[in-house]
């Protein structure tokens, strides 16, 4: 169970337990059974709505009275309400999912549910045409940037906070621009290069600026690679930084960038001779390099460099040591 | 583990029917819960197990699967309406358990596996939804996907198996994603996904095996996400699964892209390509 010590308790111990928890785990039950009757029933009441709040405030996880709370809003309450109370409802609903997810940050249902608000939120208070047609919903939504800004503070690595990150920036009715998100991914990685959410995310902002290509377009690249520079030499060892250079290199079409990214990080491995990143990305790149340019480099010494390396690799980082001897067999068929 | 029949047969039937929700046609997660596709997927493969996929009413499951299908290609949980490539792997997981894929073809096929392609991310990993970080359980969901949609071809083995392999801490735990903690339940999520490509020789074998059983609760049984935490069934399935791919002794074959036993997914015509260690004795 994630998060819960395994503790040897005497029997004794054990039934106090069993009885203090009995109590609530009875109110629990009850309280249960009281919603999915009235559930079954149809009930579209306040009062069934109150009695959801209770429930999901105590198991958050329970799926089936989400839909319950929505179906109540969608079918009894809200077809007796103005547009304005509509929004009153539903911008009281953001508030208290707020709270909830500041308790359970990874619950997909409480996300979801906010996601429901957010597109329920009804047009108004002006008419359309007027200047204020959309503020309602402009509020809600601009909001929501501040929400997950706050909860990635918390927790920088938090996927449902990324993913609902994306989704704000997707359907903000004022779009922001790819540069200020490049700006807070970077924000992000300064205060911690390990972050590769941070750093996945630069590269699908990235590729975005690529539009139909799908690659990052040059003008970029510099930037990146300067960044990526920084990076290695402040934690050579962190692997977001490894991964995110080998995307970067793409297939090895350029010569003379893979021979200056190798000598650069060959510098580093010359400073930290055991860094198994180092290694592990000179070999990938000299094979690119015998892949692509076979007529332009001198593929013995590229074949002894990629050998020697492997044979470290496998001492420095034993537990793959399987995938170094594959990737070492895959040399067997050149010719030297 | 060789014990199918610990578990009293109708009763365990008895329960999975009491969760259909006879409204959407399908089945949610206990008595009056709200039909879901994950819970579909479970009560199928728990019906098959004992052999009771009789007692379901496939025309009605099948039209609530395919209703769920989006656009864009991906599945949706319920009629709520959140995607998730989990719920992809449980559509086409639960057609091809019923004997239904054929259903999912031309056009609407393509479309999955093009959604399926379109979460693929820069570390030849896959996340939930187009544009999601690749996270170890997505991963499986859909490399799993694609094997029973015969489209192994989207993946780029070389750079998913060496992202999947990095999973290992020198603990000899996985993690699901860089710089996060280990977990037995990954023991699955990442080595299924390392069975289909037969990439299992990149990680140290024995000092997994060794997490795993150090995680075992060995007064009250089970297993939990690591060792010293409670045992629960979660990390239990999971933890055997692993174990059973990894060659594990005295352990019945598991079929890593259904999680069901190998036999059983055999008998049935549905195996596709994937590679377990050789069982030690």
């Amino acid at each position: 169970m994630h998060g819960v010590k395994r503790i040897r308790q005497s029997a004794q111990v054990l039934e106090a337990k069993r009885l203090r928890e009995k109590a609530k785990l009875d109110d629990y039950l009850s309280l249960t059974q009281d919603v999915l009757s009235r559930k079954k029933s149809r009930d579209w009441s306040e009062e069934a709505l109150q009695l959801t709040s209770r429930l999901l405030q105590v198991n958050p996880e329970f799926y089936t009275i989400w839909n319950y709370r929505r179906n109540i809003f969608l079918n009894g309450i809200f077809p007796r309400s103005s547009l304005e109370e509509i929004n009153d409802l539903i911008t009281k609903d953001l508030s208290s999912t707020m709270t909830a997810l500041k308790a359970h940050p990874k619950v997909y249902w409480i996300w979801n549910h906010r996601r429901w608000c957010l597109e329920n939120t009804p047009n108004g208070p002006g008419a359309p045409g007027e200047a204020d047609a959309d503020s309602w919903r402009k509020t809600n939504w601009d909001r929501e940037l501040f929400v997950v800004e706050k909860l990635l503070d918390a927790d920088p690595r938090n996927f449902h906070a990324w993913n609902y990150r994306r989704y704000v920036l997707a359907s903000m009715p004022v779009p922001r621009s790819a540069k200020s998100e490049l700006a807070y991914t970077c924000r992000k990685i300064e205060a911690n290069i390990s972050n590769f959410s941070a750093w996945h995310q630069r590269s699908k902002v990235l590729t975005s600026l690529g539009e139909s290509s799908g690659s990052v377009p040059s003008q970029y690249l510099e930037e990146e690679f300067n960044l990526l520079r920084n990076a290695m030499y402040t934690d050579p060892s962190d692997q977001s930084v490894w991964i995110y250079h080998r995307w970067l290199m793409g297939a090895g079409d350029d010569k003379k960038f893979l021979e200056n990214e190798i000598e650069a990080i060959q510098e580093l491995l010359d400073e930290q001779p055991d860094s198994k990143w180092c290694m592990e990305s000179i070999i990938h790149y000299k094979r690119l390099l015998l892949k692509k340019h076979p007529n332009e480099v001198n593929t013995k010494t590229l074949l002894l460099d990629c050998k020697n390396l492997l044979e470290q690799l496998e001492i420095l980082d034993p537990a793959r040591h399987q995938r170094y001897q594959d990737i070492g067999q895959s040399f067997a068929g050149w010719r030297v | 583990m060789g014990h199918k029949e610990a578990l009293p047969r109708e009763e365990t039937i008895e329960f999975v029917m009491s969760c259909w929700d006879d409204e959407a046609g399908a089945f949610g997660a206990h008595p009056d819960h709200d039909a879901h596709l994950h819970s579909t997927l479970s009560a199928i493969q728990i019906l098959l197990m004992q052999n009771a996929l009789d007692r379901i009413d496939i025309h009605r499951v099948v039209k609530f699967i395919l209703s769920l299908h989006q656009p864009s290609g991906v599945f949706a949980g319920d009629s709520f309406g959140e995607t998730d490539t989990r719920f992809l792997y449980c559509a086409v997981s639960a057609l091809s358990l019923l004997g239904q894929l054929h259903l999912l073809d031309g056009e609407a096929k393509e479309r999955t596996v093009n959604y399926i392609v379109r979460c693929r991310n820069f570390d030849g990993g896959f996340g939930s939804v187009v544009g999601a970080e690749s996270h170890a359980a997505q991963v499986f969901v859909c490399v799993a996907a694609l094997a029973i949609l015969d489209r192994l071809d989207a993946v780029d083995e070389e750079t998913l198996g060496w992202w999947l392999c990095e999973r290992q801490l020198p603990n000899g735990g996985l993690n699901g994603r860089p710089e996060k903690l280990e977990d037995v339940c990954y023991s699955f999520w990442v080595l299924s996904a390392m069975s289909i490509l037969d990439k299992i020789p990149w990680i140290d074998v024995d000092k997994l095996i060794g997490f795993i059983l150090s995680a075992q609760d060995l007064e009250g049984g089970g297993i939990a996400d690591r060792p010293g935490d409670m045992a629960d069934v979660f990390h239990t399935l999971f933890g055997v699964a692993g174990l059973s791919l990894l060659g594990y002794p005295g352990l019945q074959d598991l079929d890593p892209v259904y999680c069901m036993p190998a036999d059983l997914i055999e008998k049935k015509g549905l195996r596709k390509p994937w590679k377990a260690l050789e069982r030690r004795t």
